[in-house]
């Protein structure tokens, strides 16, 4: 093998963020030209907060950043482009409104002077050389997702950049588009390009990089050839110890309908049809899970069972009473709970902990004349703090004063806790730690154990597969399969939840 | 598990340190007008600041109705809706208070019955913006011209006093100034135990934090904006009513008696961070800077709005510490 050119050299960075988080307690990093390197690491590792940092995003408390064999102090990500260095978000920074051409064009001449047809004509040359098409007239917001990325790229390579930094690219899309992207990546090294992926999954950095470092914790766990290296030592080192990946419960004992879903059709904000004719039942005693890519439909799906949105057609039973009608409290009288995939529905981050813990079971903790029983409220807030291991300072802290993996065991332990006869959960596992997310798991068996009925949406296919009693898997707002988790292969889901194969050709 | 508490007491007195240097910064600012105006700084601050304080019981007269249209600005606040509309409630509810007067009914009815008519207007912005949409700061500010002339004509038409012309009636029997007092701290006390204590002020802080969040918890939007902003406009009548009831005794056609009350009270809001206990030292600082103003004008012929100016700075200077949070965000990160 040839000596490497090292591009990037990150020594010992410390990130202390202003609230006392340590993000990053000392971490070493080099990538190099021409190669693929996966950062990889579980949530909260600190695999962002170290490229947003080189990035110049953000400052570093501590360390020293090279680039290109100088020593780099970045004040802001401008400088950072103009160096050649490029970062795409998972959180896309093109504005909706504007064409495509338009937004390229504001990326490219933000950093220096260059004409509008210039940039078109270039970036018409550079996706010939990727194979792809640009919709150049097109408004970014009536794009799909996948084409939005690729926006992203041009934009990055258009500036010149000879790093890239993708922070989770795949997490939004189908495993077709996966493929076009690794494709295309793995040309970018070749002409010589460093591409940093930022990832969570195991598999995927196994499949793509050339190498791989891996984060625990904000410490640097090792840097690794791809290939010398095993899913399973990746798995260790990630996780930190030996967990036990796959939890199972015992056999279920479905009984009558809890939840039931006929013919139901929902909008979303827009106007737009998402849920088209889906039809479920979920039984008390057992825990239904569903499947598929981001932005098939699950969020109006289940806003519509809570009724935080609005049926346009079909029914909704709720422990058979016809709920389609019926408000989010006349709902919870039913024995319905939600745990809603944003926390920005699911708690009011200015109010403290212990009001938050109330929010879903206000009259449980109302007296007479109207007033909350603020002692009794705080034993429950101590409670879920408590078992949930919500890290905090005091219960009369501000919600928005959690990170967000607490915000989230608050958001989830408060609905658990409240042993729901039907509990409706969507992610309820995002940004946990591995023994929490395995401890909340557990704790939706036991409910299904103790005979409540849960129907979990997950972007997790590993959780929903050791989870489910039934799998269903949505694609473009209909249930296009349904069947026992063992059924379902990797492979197969993923050709179902991308719209590959529709059930019954399978 | 639990982190340090050692900087939660610190935290606790946050706010009041920053309402202190807000009136610092304030102080200074009105400090160089005064210069630059050609006054003597040192001389007419320290009027401002100080005069106020020489009579206790003016002092608290002035700052009741200002305590009272904080409240009314601050209750819709914590639900996230603006009450520019405090103006108008105290027009109409010291019109009502004025009429309620002349028919000899004395109290408490003047206290209970005349904030009803700014509970009415309150009522109204709310079922507008959830009705049709009508953002509340607009349709508040329309309304309050509209109460603004519709009392005007009324005390000159209906309720004029006999001998001067352009005054409505005067109020023969004052409410005494313990009494008055004794209404506002109770008044305080019931908003804090609503905001704090109850349901409705639960539901109200939530829909204020995030509207998405009240649907969730099983609260009514349409219904919390309503209640809100009759509320507010409740308080803002109260506020009305004690200006002619307790303070003034009687208003006339340009309104001077009540103008400025409701605005004013929004300062006082916003001093008082928006916490109806912070409220009352909020009330009483403005006062003693209102009454200092006037005194300074008597005594060295300047300009009462030095006064204002003050105000007005240490308002935008308490804006600072959140602008300067997301500076030092942006800066250090």
């Amino acid at each position: 093998m040839t000596p490497r050119e090292t591009t990037v050299f990150m020594k010992g960075i410390v990130k202390v963020y202003p609230d006392g988080t340590q993000a990053l307690k000392g971490v070493d990093f080099e990538a190099s030209k021409g190669e693929i390197h996966a950062l990889l690491g579980e949530n909260g590792a600190g695999k962002t907060t170290l490229m947003r940092i080189l990035y110049g995003e953000i400052k570093p408390t501590k360390g020293e950043i090279y680039v290109f064999g100088e020593k780099a102090t970045f004040k802001s990500p401008r400088d950072a482009l103009r160096t050649g260095i490029a970062m795409v978000y998972q959180q896309f920074s093109l504005i909706p409104s504007l064409t495509v051409a338009e937004n390229i064009y504001l990326a490219a001449s933000s950093v220096k002077r260059v004409s509008l047809e210039d940039v078109k004509a270039r970036t018409e040359e550079l996706s010939k050389n990727l194979g792809w098409k640009v919709p150049f007239e097109y408004t970014v917001e009536n794009l799909p997702v996948g084409l939005r990325q690729r926006i992203e790229i041009l934009k990055a390579l258009l500036v010149g950049s000879k790093v890239l930094i993708l922070d989770e690219p795949t997490s939004v899309l189908t495993p077709l588009e996966v493929e076009e992207l690794f494709k295309v990546l793995g040309n970018l090294r070749d002409e010589g390009m460093t591409i940093i992926l930022i990832t969570h999954k195991i598999r995927e950095a196994k499949k793509i990089s050339d190498r791989v470092t891996v984060l625990r914790r904000g410490l640097k766990a090792g840097t690794f050839n791809t290939l010398e290296i095993s899913e399973t030592n990746l798995a260790r080192l990630m996780v930190g110890e030996e967990v036990e990946l796959a939890i199972r419960g015992g056999a279920s004992k479905p009984g009558t309908p809890a939840l039931v879903v006929e013919k139901l059709k929902v909008k979303d904000d827009m106007g737009v049809l998402r849920v088209k004719e889906a039809t479920l039942t979920v039984r008390y005693g057992e825990i239904v899970g569903i499947a598929g890519v981001q932005g098939n439909g699950q969020r109006e799906l289940v806003e519509a069972i809570a009724g935080l949105r609005p049926a346009l057609e079909g029914r909704i039973l709720v422990d058979g009473v016809d709920a389609t009608k019926l408000t989010v409290s006349e709902r919870r009288k039913l024995g319905l709970s939600y745990i809603p995939e944003s926390k920005l529905v699911g708690l009011a981050l200015e109010m403290n902990i212990v009001e938050n813990s109330i929010m879903t079971s206000l009259l449980q903790f109302t007296r007479r004349l109207l007033e909350v029983d603020w002692g009794k409220a705080r034993s429950g807030a101590g409670d879920i703090v408590r078992e949930f291991g919500v890290v905090h300072r005091s219960l009369d802290d501000p919600v928005k004063s959690l990170s967000g993996g607490n915000q989230q065991k608050l958001m989830v332990g408060r609905e658990v806790n409240k042993k729901p006869k039907i509990l409706v959960a969507h992610e309820p596992t995002q940004g946990l730690d591995i023994a929490t997310a395995i401890m909340v798991r557990r704790r939706l068996l036991d409910l299904r154990d103790k005979g409540s009925a849960v129907f979990l949406v997950s972007s997790d296919l590993e959780e929903l597969l050791s989870l489910s009693d039934r799998l269903l898997v949505i694609y473009d707002g209909r249930i296009v399969s349904e069947g026992a988790p063992r059924d379902y292969a990797l492979e197969k889901l993923g050709l179902l939840m991308g719209g590959v194969i529709e059930a019954g050709q399978e | 598990m639990r982190l340090a508490r050692s900087d939660i007491g610190l935290k606790r007195v946050y706010p009041l340190l920053e309402s202190l240097a807000a009136l610092i910064v304030g102080v200074i600012g009105g400090f160089i007008v005064a210069a630059a105006l050609g006054y003597d700084p040192v001389a007419s601050i320290s009027l401002i600041l100080l005069s106020g304080l020489g009579n206790l019981e003016y002092l608290f007269s002035i700052s009741m109705p200002l305590a009272l249209s904080a409240l009314a600005f601050i209750l819709p606040l914590r639900a996230g809706l603006f009450n520019i509309g405090v103006e108008g409630q105290a027009y109409i509810g010291a019109l009502a208070a004025i009429y309620i007067l002349s028919l000899g009914l004395g109290f408490p009815l003047p206290v209970i019955l005349a904030p009803l008519a700014g509970a009415l207007a309150g009522f109204l912005i709310g079922v507008l913006k959830v009705y049709r949409g009508v953002n509340e700061v607009v349709s508040s500010i329309m309304l309050n011209w509209t109460l603004f002339y519709t009392v005007s004509f009324t005390v000159s038409r209906y309720l004029r006093d006999p001998l001067i012309v352009h005054q409505s009636v005067r109020v023969d029997r004052m409410l005494p100034a313990l009494e008055a007092l004794i209404l506002t701290l109770a008044i305080v006390i019931a908003v804090h135990i609503i905001l704090y204590r109850t349901t409705l002020g639960y539901h109200i802080r939530v829909m204020g934090s995030s509207p998405e969040a009240l649907k969730y918890s099983g609260g009514s939007e349409s219904r919390s904006i309503i209640v809100a902003m009759t509320l507010g406009g409740l308080l803002g009548g109260l506020a009305g009513t004690l200006q002619v009831y307790a303070v003034s005794g009687f208003i006339d056609v340009t309104m001077s008696a009540v103008f400025g009350t409701g605005f004013m009270g929004i300062a006082v809001g916003l001093i008082g961070r928006a916490t109806p206990i912070g409220v009352l030292p909020a009330s009483i600082l403005i006062s003693a800077l209102i009454i200092g103003g006037h005194r300074l004008e008597l005594r060295l012929g300047a300009p009462p709005e030095l006064a204002d100016v003050i105000i007005g700075v240490m308002v935008l200077a308490l804006s600072a510490p959140y602008a300067l949070r997301l500076l030092s965000l942006k800066l250090w990160g």
